[in-house]
């Protein structure tokens, strides 16, 4: 059996009776025990999968109605609720919480028979673009265990590209699905703003993040964009998409498209040499595609790391208050202290970054600093999001390479906090601006990968999907070593 | 110039946030950095911006129902005599 | 010149559901922590859902008090850390980016004063904390949060206020305004909380929070300006601060917590779109808002002829001028007006004795019926109203069941009569030099008949058995 098989080749493949859910099932739990000590990519691994499986395949047999997942294994981030058990979002302050809720996310994917095989690891509350930061150990590359698989939704690139399932769902507030999409050689998708419930999702930057699929083709992530997305009246933010179908027409092609090369995005000085030489060469093949690649400029690009960073602090700040080891958290008896007092201690259990996040986060938004920082930042935003619109008066996509560099070795931007930032160059435009943004595996050299990002407007999901299609096409990858 | 933003502020807002900083040094200098990154915003020209917003209408918002939560939430919180949540004493 | 402003929080509890979940907006018969989700808790992946009605109410709040209303709301977190806080920030209103509160700059008359209005906010309810034991040795908190997400409606006022009693005059307007707009019932504990601001001769604002009740608001203010008026007389600077009421001690104490200090970091609560209310919508809610009271009185005056006194009371209450209203029909809305003004108000003094009374507004109007045509005197008609409030029983069974009827056949009468005045022949010796003393006689046979004689018709029969003009 090969556990390497696409999402829809897997339904295919249990309609065709080629194997069962449980025998599928079985497999990916053996090939997760024996490679994910090495690895990893799993926090938690569902004791209850196997038994899932059984049932699924009961309800096949008896010619019942079955969901579009056929019992296929799916791994989630953990920072998605799943009702009954642990969400740690990889910190130690949330050691011992038992989610009282399912995110709407994983209520949909349950509802279409899928298996949530495991939660996955991420850099603590998905601040950081590595795993480097989880409280629980990083997770390793695939294609290299020295080097990450990027962040914050590590885990789920690895799973997915590690064969331990068939698809995962991460979150993305910066780049944290298309940025370890790329490292691991996946495909990873952020959707527009609001097009899929964040209900159940740990928020870290409610104004911009979003849950999206991270899967082996890109067929397969409009599979699961189907099943996820849609307005959820759990989530005021949603919007509706008008059950819109991303599978249809994705073979349709990109003749006569028009493709903007985002300058500020593909400059040579920003790129690793490696990845400037995939970039042009992806031009070349959008070109042969049928497609007009022109330059276009985003001038607040430049400023955008700066004015995630503030926003996201701002938001964190804010969003993590409330881990305050009262109500939920960990063991720590509250006789005796005072609470502010209290408070620190149970807060001190932060991991660095995390800890950098909510001074920065109590800083720029401050009276006195607001005006310089905080208020910038948005107005930076508003400016980025006005010039995209116009941008997309004349184009029908933007590219660049999804990160400036191949995947990096452990420890070696954990200490630069600048360099560090700025390995979200090319991803923080989509979540200020809400458009969508999908990562597609193009190259592999010296045995590292790099992705090609696609962005569209607001809600083209569909045609976004379609040069996604077109441009996997083109390209025949060397299979991950593991 | 760039000027860094003073030691004494940063700790100031860390015990805002209640956030201990034992090991001072290595946290402030980091953050020091970060906000010094910052300044670039002050060259984005943005002044005249006004902010953007998402807006829906009043009428997709949810309707004034009383629909009692009927699970027994106190079990997954730390409840103190399983009536009340028990916190640290206040000052 | 003394300055006061006040700032008041006022519960929306005839909201079924909190602001931003669908537990019960009325917190207070649940057992601790049982009216609580995972979106009032601030449970980790949770998000508010803001409330429709609670919207539409504090907008009509805001038009009642005579605001600007804005196109589109929107709602910013306060951040501060505190036990009560499941999230430890509050999602409130703020008018950081133009005008987006509920409301802004209104007027309400207490008098012939103008209290203006600076602005309406909606916002949440933190919890509740209680302390175990005594303050010093006080272990933990507990906190019950059974409160937490309640819809609040946060008054603020401009500092227009010059004596403690326009606050209280002010206070009871407001009370009377929220419950006849059918948002609030003031009258629930804890419903309406208030703080005050208080500067003396363009001195220093020194807040004044934590005060119980609006008994105590007048006193706290009261003493506040006193103190502060002391201090001016010693040549004292008086301290912009916050102070808190003592009521044990009836004083105002400094504060000194970091409240004054605090550093909210305002920002969008960025799960809330901004919310458009369109004029639409605001023509809509003013069409159906309730009659005000102001108009309600000028209407019982002017189409009823009811005093003015009486309008007054009348149309401030709720619950009274429901009642005259499905009581009356207009020939005796004066005498329906009167009674409930003079007899039932007494009888239904309170929330409890409202809630269980049987009486009805064809009860009153047949009361007020049986009176004119003498079936019944005013005297009966008290005990009869006991009865209906108790039993709510037709009238005219009540009348047979406590044998009320009125006492108008004259042979029956004078009957009476002779044996009275047998028995008070003191009084009959002394009728005959003060005619004043027939009254107490009328009263012996109103007695003897239980209030069911004709009053007039007794008087004249004794004049007459007495040979009095």
């Amino acid at each position: 059996m090969d556990l390497g098989i696409s999402a829809l080749n897997y339904v295919s493949g249990i309609k065709n009776n080629e194997f069962t859910v449980e025998e599928f099932i079985s497999e990916s739990l053996d090939h997760i025990k024996q490679v994910d000590e090495k690895l990893h990519a799993f926090l938690r691994i569902n004791d209850f999968a196997i038994k899932k499986a059984k049932e699924i395949d009961a309800k096949i047999k008896s010619n019942q109605n079955v969901g579009r997942c056929y019992g296929m294994p799916i791994s989630v981030k953990d920072n998605i609720c799943i009702e009954g058990s642990k969400t740690t979002c990889a910190s130690k302050v949330l050691e011992n919480f038992i989610a009282p809720h399912t995110s709407t996310v994983v209520s949909k994917l349950h509802s279409e028979d899928s298996i949530i095989i495991g939660k996955t690891n991420l850099d603590e509350f998905a601040m950081g673009l590595s795993t480097e930061f989880s409280a629980y150990g990083p997770s390793k590359n695939p294609w290299n265990i020295d080097c990450v698989p990027g962040g914050s939704s590590g885990g789920s690139g690895v799973s997915v590209a590690a064969n331990e399932c068939i698809a995962s769902l991460g979150s993305d507030t910066g780049g944290s699905i298309r940025n370890p999409a790329s490292f691991c050689s996946v495909v990873g998708l952020k959707p527009t703003y609001g097009l899929v419930s964040r209900y159940g999702l740990v928020s870290y930057a409610n104004s911009i993040e979003q849950i999206g699929p991270m899967t082996k083709t890109v067929e397969d992530s409009a599979f699961l964009l189907n099943i996820i997305s849609g307005i959820d009246p759990n989530d005021n933010t949603t919007l509706d998409n008008k059950n819109q179908d991303y599978l249809s027409d994705i073979d349709a092609g990109i003749s006569g498209k028009k493709i903007g090369i985002v300058t500020e995005m593909t400059n040579s000085d920003g790129l690793s040499a490696d990845v400037l030489d995939a970039t042009n060469n992806s031009i070349q093949t959008f070109e042969k595609l049928g497609a007009n690649c022109e330059q276009v400029s985003l001038q607040m690009v430049p400023y955008t790391v700066a004015a995630y960073y503030t926003i996201t602090s701002t938001e964190a700040g804010s969003n993590l208050a409330r881990y305050d080891n009262v109500r939920y958290g960990y063991e720590l008896d509250s006789s005796g202290f005072e609470f502010n007092s209290y408070i620190s201690q149970a807060r001190s259990k932060l991991g660095p970054e995390v800890i950098r996040r909510m001074i920065l986060g109590g800083f720029v938004p401050s009276a006195g600093h607001a005006g310089k920082y905080f208020l910038k930042a948005l107005k930076v935003k508003s400016k980025l999001i006005s010039e995209i619109k116009h941008v997309f008066e004349k184009f029908d996509f933007l590219i660049s390479p999804t990160v400036p560099i191949q995947p990096f070795k452990f420890g070696e931007k954990i200490n630069d906090p600048v360099s560090f930032m700025m390995v979200d160059f090319n991803t923080v435009t989509a979540n200020l601006t809400g458009i969508p943004a999908i990562s597609v595996p193009y190259k592999i050299t010296n045995g590292l990968p790099i992705g090609i990002q696609i962005m569209a407007n607001h809600l083209e999901e569909h045609s976004m999907l379609q040069a996604a299609y077109a441009l996997e096409k083109t390209v025949d990858l060397p299979e991950v070593p593991i | 110039m760039k000027s860094l933003v003073n030691e004494e502020e940063i700790s100031d807002v860390a015990k805002l946030m209640k956030i201990d900083l034992e090991d001072h040094s290595a946290h402030i200098k980091r953050v020091q950095k970060m906000l010094e990154y910052f300044d670039i915003l002050d060259r984005a020209n943005v002044e005249a911006e006004e902010i953007t917003v998402q807006e829906t209408d009043l009428d997709k918002l949810r309707d004034d129902k009383h629909i009692p939560y009927d699970k027994n939430l106190l079990k997954f919180l730390k409840s103190y005599q399983e009536k009340y949540v028990k916190a640290p004493k206040l000052n | 010149m003394t300055k006061i402003g006040l700032e008041i929080h006022c519960q929306l509890t005839k909201l079924e559901s909190k602001l931003f979940c669908s537990c019960k907006a009325d917190y207070r018969e649940f057992e601790p922590n049982t009216n609580i989700c995972p979106i009032c808790m601030g449970i980790p992946g949770s998000l508010p859902l803001l409330n429709k009605i609670a919207v539409e109410k504090a907008t009509l709040i805001a038009m009642a008090l005579d605001c600007s209303t804005p196109d589109k709301i929107a709602f910013f977190r306060k951040n501060y850390f505190y036990p009560d806080l499941p999230k430890n920030f509050q999602i409130t209103q703020l008018n950081a980016y133009g005008n987006t509160s509920i409301g802004w700059e209104g007027k309400i008359l207490v008098g012939a004063v103008k209290i203006r209005i600076r602005r309406i906010q909606l916002e949440e309810d933190p919890g509740r904390l209680i302390y175990e034991g005594a303050t010093e040795k006080t272990k933990l908190t507990l906190v019950d949060y059974n409160r937490a997400g309640t819809p609040l409606v946060e008054i603020v006022t401009e500092p227009d206020f010059e004596t403690p009693h326009q606050v209280r005059e002010f206070l009871n307007i407001l009370s009377d305004l929220l419950e006849n707009l059918n948002v609030s019932d003031p009258g629930l504990e804890g419903a309406m909380r208030a703080d005050a601001n208080v500067s003396i001769e363009g001195g220093s604002k020194v807040e004044i929070k934590n005060i119980g009740s609006f008994h105590d608001l007048e006193k706290a203010v009261h003493f506040e300006i006193t103190r502060q008026q002391s201090l001016v007389e010693r040549k004292i600077e008086i301290i912009q601060e916050t102070r808190h009421w003592d009521d044990g001690r009836k004083i105002t104490v400094s504060a000194r917590t970091k409240e004054e200090e605090a550093e909210y970091r305002y920002h969008l609560e960025a799960d809330i779109p901004w919310v458009r209310i369109n004029d639409t919508t605001k023509n809509q809610l003013q069409t159906h808002m309730p009659e005000s009271i102001s108009s309600k009185k000028e209407r019982y005056v002017s189409k009823y002829g009811i005093t003015s006194q009486v309008a007054d009371i009348l149309s401030s209450d709720k619950y009274f001028s429901e009642l005259f209203e499905k009581a009356n029909n207009e020939t005796n809305a004066k005498d329906i007006a009167n009674m409930i003004t003079t007899d039932i108000m007494g009888l239904l003094d309170t929330r409890e004795k409202r809630e269980m009374s049987k009486l009805e507004g064809d009860h009153i109007s047949d009361l007020v019926e049986y009176i004119k045509s003498n079936k019944i005197t005013r005297a009966s008609a008290k005990l009869a109203l006991d009865e209906v409030i108790k039993n709510g029983k037709q009238l005219s069974e009540i009348i047979e069941d406590l044998d009320l009827g009125h006492v108008s056949d004259e042979t029956t009468l004078s009957d009476i009569i002779t044996e009275i005045l047998d028995e008070e022949t003191k009084a009959v010796e002394d009728a005959k030099q003060n005619p004043d003393i027939v009254n107490f006689l009328v009263g012996k046979v109103m007695q003897k008949t239980r209030g069911k004689a004709d009053p007039e018709l007794t008087l004249s029969l004794l004049k007459k058995h007495l040979g009095i003009n």
